[in-house]
């Protein structure tokens, strides 16, 4: 009998510890409870400690199951709105505006980039299908993407007075739900993009000539590279390795709120999504625009994945030479590779 | 016109959360989504206090700043409702919202979160008065009813005030009074402590 006390007692001393040891962080007696005890003593009715909890952010006791529902105030929400509607809405819009303007008046100016010589006809497999797909799968979603985005970022301000209100929600609904399933989408291809390409997008030896030369961007000189020069490596690491998958990551914090993360983390993976975004979409109308209209003969190599042999030579000389001493039984020949003929 | 507030007197509040439970009731409330809590801070010790928080009717309120469709209005009354009609669930209003007053009735994957459902000061939504439609989107309509916000009718020690702005600052104003501690609680004595205390105490021995 006094053998099963003694268990009991013991086990019972253990349930205790256990329990403190559980309910520890619940019932601690922080400073801050501690400094609220006294203030009762010396100041009753005076709640200071209290009101300096509730200003702080931290969790406290509430029934009420959810996100952050112990939190009274949560003051990042008011950073992330002056940030959102603030400079980032602001340095962001004029930034991507800039950018058009600027190609606008680049394209008036200097014109699209032509080729020196005559197009000889003979073609060079540039893209193979695989890494066409790859990219218009990238592309797209990104163009989807952005349009979706900026109406979510700006189109308050300059859709909604021209659509009013229902047509203007029934348009960003879509463009929300598009947003949300295409993401995912567009961060499996850029992975698939960044294994496709970066072995040719390694920095070598011969780029050091073309940051000399700014690219021949000015000038209209063909400085030499390999199958990629200095500018497009540039826009792989910053453009696709970087920023897409930096807003791509952030993106993903935003899209998964089953997750239940926390308005902090939220809040600044959306400024962190948007500054991203707003970059990597300025940057890309650049790219778009030196791949479709600003250049003669680029957007051959995405669209049927072969380029003429006189723009890989003034392009990429370094390139085309390889690509003709791979197969100099085929050219001394002076036939077309099979595949070429299209 | 009256300008609405809600007021909680953290002396009053015995968190029995009558509040959370009637606004719940009243408004049929979707599963997941309690459009009022109650907070304890310090709870289980000495100056434990308890506290009812819903959405706050801000005169600059955030979510209205940054919703995307712009779903949101104030009321003559100062009521800050929103368009369920038009919100598309992004949830900027709860990144937004200090009070965490904005709530969705899902968190699925893929941002499909529903349509927000926040405190209306029991003034229902851009539907017509008392209709059927403004019931099953947003909840009674009381104030068209001539009535204030349940939570605070309901509240047992009157904690939880809602309506007027000018009233609920008499009453409170008259309870600090009451309480006879108005004019020591802050300013001197919180700095300082209290006024007839610094002669008794010994030097150096000041209570913290």
């Amino acid at each position: 009998m006094n053998a099963d006390m003694t268990l009991l007692r013991r086990v019972m001393l253990l349930m205790c510890a256990l329990c403190a040891l559980g309910a520890a962080p619940v019932h601690a007696q922080s400073a801050e409870s501690q400094a609220q005890a006294a203030r009762q003593q010396s100041q009753p009715l005076n709640n200071a400690p209290v009101w300096r909890e509730v200003r702080s952010g931290d969790s406290h006791y509430t029934t009420v199951k959810g996100v952050e529902t112990g939190v009274l105030i949560q003051s990042g929400g008011q950073t992330w709105r002056a940030l959102r509607n603030g400079p980032v809405m602001l340095y962001g819009g004029i930034v991507f505006c800039a950018m058009l303007v600027l190609l606008a008046l680049f394209y008036k100016l200097r014109g699209p980039i032509r080729l020196s010589g005559v197009k000889t006809g003979r073609l060079i497999e540039r893209f193979n299908t695989l890494e066409r797909t790859a990219h218009w799968s990238m592309a797209i979603s990104f163009c989807v993407l952005a349009l979706s985005g900026l109406v979510m970022l700006f189109g308050k301000h300059v859709l909604l007075p021209v659509f009013g209100y229902s047509l203007f929600a029934t348009v960003a609904v879509i463009c929300k739900n598009v947003h949300n399933f295409v993401g995912p989408l567009f961060i499996l291809s850029v992975l698939v993009f960044i294994v496709l390409f970066i072995k040719d997008n390694v920095w070598q030896s011969i780029d050091a000539l073309w940051i000399r030369k700014a690219g021949g961007l000015l000038s209209g000189e063909h400085v030499p590279s390999h199958r990629f020069n200095f500018g497009e490596k540039t826009w792989f690491w910053l453009g696709v390795v970087g920023l897409s998958l930096l807003v791509g990551a952030s993106g993903l914090v935003l899209n998964f709120p089953n997750f239940e993360q926390g308005r902090f983390i939220m809040q600044s993976a959306n400024i962190v999504h948007l500054v991203g975004a707003l970059i990597v979409m300025t940057l890309s109308l650049a790219h778009i625009y030196i791949g479709s209209i600003g250049m003669e003969g680029a957007l051959d190599g995405m669209k049927s994945g072969y380029v003429d042999e006189t723009w890989a030579k003034e392009h990429h000389e370094l390139w085309y030479d390889e690509a003709v001493n791979a197969q100099p039984a085929e050219r001394q020949a002076g036939a077309l590779p099979a595949a070429a003929r299209i | 016109m009256a300008r609405m507030k809600f007021i909680c007197d953290a002396e009053r509040c015995i968190e029995c959360n009558g509040c959370v439970t009637a606004c719940k009731n009243e408004h049929e409330v979707p599963w997941g989504v309690n459009r009022r809590r109650v907070v304890t801070i310090n709870d289980g010790v000495p100056g434990e206090r308890s506290m009812s928080v819903a959405c706050m009717h801000c005169s600059d309120a955030p979510c209205m700043a940054v919703c995307p469709v712009d779903c949101f209005y104030r009321t003559d009354e100062g009521v800050v409702l929103h368009d369920k009609d038009l919100c598309i669930g992004c949830g900027y209003c709860f990144y937004a919202c200090p009070f965490g007053a904005p709530q969705f009735p899902q968190a699925g994957a893929f941002g499909l979160r529903g349509k927000m459902d926040k405190c209306t000061f029991c003034a229902g939504g851009p539907e017509k008065d008392s209709s059927e439609d403004e019931f099953r989107k947003y909840g009674r309509n009381r104030l068209a009813e001539g009535k204030l916000p349940l939570c605070a009718e309901v509240c047992s020690t009157k904690a939880l005030l809602g309506g007027d702005a000018d009233v609920l600052a008499d009453i409170y104003r008259q309870r600090v009074l009451t309480r006879g501690k108005g004019a020591d609680i802050w300013g001197w004595s919180t700095a300082y402590g209290k006024p007839d205390a610094p002669a008794s105490q010994p030097a150096g021995g000041g209570q913290s």
